[in-house]
């Protein structure tokens, strides 16, 4: 009997992408990689995105929600905006318990010892988590509501809630929802997904969803 | 020298898909060539004092020093202390 | 629109006081917190600083009962605000209809630096969050705003939109960060500080001072006008551009600012409390926003000569002495600022002005393109 997940269904209801250490989901369906950890980022961004090299300079978590959203936004088939195009009526609100511990692990060791004293301008701008939501709206041109909110463990009707409260904004129309953390340059795991006002209108249901688009990152 | 400074430029600097041989000596680093930030001048200053034990306070001079490989390496010929 | 949100009490905890009255005070009569330090741990370039006597939260957390061992300096410094506040608001903590938020950039990082024998998840914020909401003995899940430097903008408007929800009858709102070498040598190597006191909007002005501070709000929604203090409204806009340097048209500091003046009335408008760094940028593209935002006559006023940048602390506090000035029928002078040095001149001064006005804008921005303005009415 086939796992749902090998079935490649979309259990939630929500269109969703689901990375980890060791797989990518998109919808349900796994993709195709050889590696894992930080060189299966590497062979995601080759294959099915290529076309923007900020990508390498981006610490672990940015590469995991930028990934994420790429996917997403092409499983979604949302056409990219032109240069001089911009929308305000899209929030990114993303979730985490480790924020940006494993960038700040990365710098303070450029700066623990007195003999090898070189701080790393490059790496301490990736010492904020709300970085992943700025890479993510350059990228798609987003100039809505960006937030990052650290939580102390995963809460699917806190998550819920607070995504409620950010379509509390009038202008606001769709939130792009993630949860994103990691712990290593090899260990991290993300889901993303798009959330609008129907969708978000009762937090018990979407908070069910998310607890369903949660399950397949384990 | 000139083929070492490209390879720590290109490591440093995380230029994943580029090789040495794509960047031209004369090219600008900056604005148009290989598009560098205010990020990546920054990383330059650092990557001269630790590479060169050459310090630069005032991050306005990076961009003279950073206009070319070839003007960076004469820059760090003249003036490195390692 | 929905109910309304109310400030009932507030507290800051500052190298000028460890009241709200006592900061205003202080920063009335021009005082700061700011020193030059020629070097922390490994860094060995001067730097300056308005650094909190650890002695001081000591005494009062002691004075609070909290256990001054138990807990690092960054939870002392908001165990010591919040737990003030909770008790000037006489609410009681351990409601579930109390939510805490927090607002903080880094936390607990100098653990990374020097554990100082406490366990390596408290580096984690919701963690060290926790450590807080326990000693509240409130119930509720905390929850983190590390948006940077907006943080603390950020944080009240949650407040406000969690309270509109019907879910929570107060919001504390708790904004606080630690200066340790790892937030220090980060500035420094992005050469964006300034090795003497900070010169807002000022034409010789060459980068920031870095400070500590804890604030808190305690925020409570209700049905009916009275007097004191409404936080109208607020919003949050990314400039989409670069990671680090602010945008050049201040595209999302303008759209924050256009967003927050759809209920703001002009004639009662004050002052804008601006984010105001002192480096060449910030400053360059605040007076774009303020400009684009038909607010070039509106006094402006910042306080980051008083306080060195507070990272998280800084939409707390600076909101907090907006309140204790429009009260005071007063415009707090920008220390630092002399001569105009942006392209739009925008309405600062060096010397404390008066006003009638009863409502205030506080504007921030912060890595990561993002910006947040919120508008405080006065009854």
């Amino acid at each position: 009997m086939k796992s749902i997940e090998a079935m490649g269904m979309n259990v939630s209801g929500l269109d969703n992408v689901v990375i980890s250490s060791s797989k990518v989901l998109v919808n349900g369906r796994a993709l195709e990689h050889e590696s894992q950890g930080n060189a299966m980022l590497t062979e995601i961004y080759r294959s099915h995105v290529a076309d923007w090299p900020k990508f390498f300079k981006m610490d672990t978590l940015s590469k995991v929600g930028f990934l994420a959203t790429e996917l997403l936004l092409k499983e979604r088939d949302e056409a990219r905006m032109g240069s001089e195009e911009f929308a305000s009526d899209r929030a990114i609100v993303l979730f985490g318990t480790t924020a940006s511990l494993c960038a700040d692990r990365n710098y303070q060791a450029t700066i623990q010892s007195a003999s090898d004293y070189y701080p790393s301008p490059a790496l301490f701008v990736y010492t904020l988590p709300n970085i992943v939501t700025g890479e993510i709206a350059i990228r798609c041109h987003y100039r809505g509501e960006t937030q990052f909110l650290v939580v102390e463990n995963f809460d699917s009707h806190q998550m819920a809630f607070h995504v409620q409260c950010a379509l509390q904004d009038s202008v606001t129309k769709s939130v792009l929802v993630g949860w994103v953390d990691s712990t290593g340059n090899d260990d991290f795991e993300c889901f993303m997904t798009l959330v609008d006002r129907n969708e978000a209108a009762c937090a018990d249901t979407l908070a069910e969803q998310m607890e369903g688009i949660m399950n397949n990152l384990k | 020298m000139i083929l070492k400074l490209k390879q720590e430029i290109i490591e440093v600097l995380n230029l994943e898909d580029i090789k040495p041989e794509d960047i031209d000596n004369d090219a600008p680093l900056f604005g148009e060539g290989l598009g560098l930030d205010s990020i990546d001048a920054l990383e330059l200053i650092v990557l001269m004092e630790k590479n060169y034990g050459i310090k630069l306070q005032d991050p306005a001079k990076g961009k003279e020093i950073f206009k070319s490989i070839n003007v960076m390496a004469d820059y760090i010929q003249k003036n490195r202390t390692r | 629109m929905g109910r309304l949100i109310r400030c009932i009490a507030d507290n800051v905890v500052s190298p000028l006081g460890v009241t709200s009255a006592a900061n205003y005070e202080a920063v009335k009569a021009g005082r700061s917190g700011l020193a030059r330090y020629e070097g922390m741990g490994n860094i060995t370039t001067p730097f300056v600083l308005s650094r909190i006597d650890r002695d001081v939260v000591d005494g009062l957390c002691s004075n609070l009962g909290i256990e001054i061992k138990a807990y690092t300096f960054f939870e002392k410094m908001v165990l010591a605000s919040a737990a003030q506040a909770v008790r000037d608001a006489g609410i009681d903590a351990r409601s579930e209809r109390v939510l805490f938020i927090f607002s903080t950039t880094k936390g607990n990082v100098s653990l990374l630096g020097d554990a100082q024998g406490f366990p390596s998840d408290r580096v984690l914020l919701g963690v060290a969050a926790h450590q807080v909401t326990a000693w509240m003995g409130n119930p509720n899940p905390p929850i983190v705003i590390c948006n940077a430097c907006i943080s603390g903008v950020v944080a009240q408007i949650e407040a406000m939109r969690a309270l509109r929800s019907g879910k929570y009858d107060y919001a504390v709102v708790t904004g606080a960060d630690e200066q340790s070498p790892f937030i220090i040598s980060g500035f420094l190597s992005f050469k964006a500080m300034s090795d003497a006191p900070c010169r807002p909007f000022d034409k010789d002005r060459k980068g920031l001072n870095l400070g500590e501070c804890a604030a808190t709000v305690v925020l409570a929604v209700t049905d009916a006008v009275s007097e004191g203090w409404e936080l109208k409204t607020g919003a949050i806009r990314n400039d989409a551009n670069h990671i680090s340097g602010p945008s050049r048209t201040g595209e999302g500091s303008y759209l924050a600012l256009r967003e927050v003046l759809k209920e703001c009335s002009m004639d009662d408008l004050a002052f804008v409390n601006v984010h105001g760094t002192a480096t060449a940028y910030n400053d360059e593209m605040e007076s774009i926003a303020i400009y684009r935002a038909g607010l070039i006559d509106v006094p402006v006023t910042g306080l980051k000569g008083c306080y060195g940048h507070t990272m998280g602390a800084a939409g707390v506090v600076e909101s907090i002495l907006s309140m204790y000035a429009v009260q005071d029928g007063t415009v707090l002078a920008t220390r630092g600022y002399s001569e105009c040095g942006v392209s739009y001149p925008v309405n600062v001064s060096a010397e404390c002005r008066k006003t009638t006005g009863s409502s205030f804008i506080k504007l921030l921005s912060g890595f990561g393109g993002c910006n947040a303005a919120l508008l405080y009415e006065k009854h």
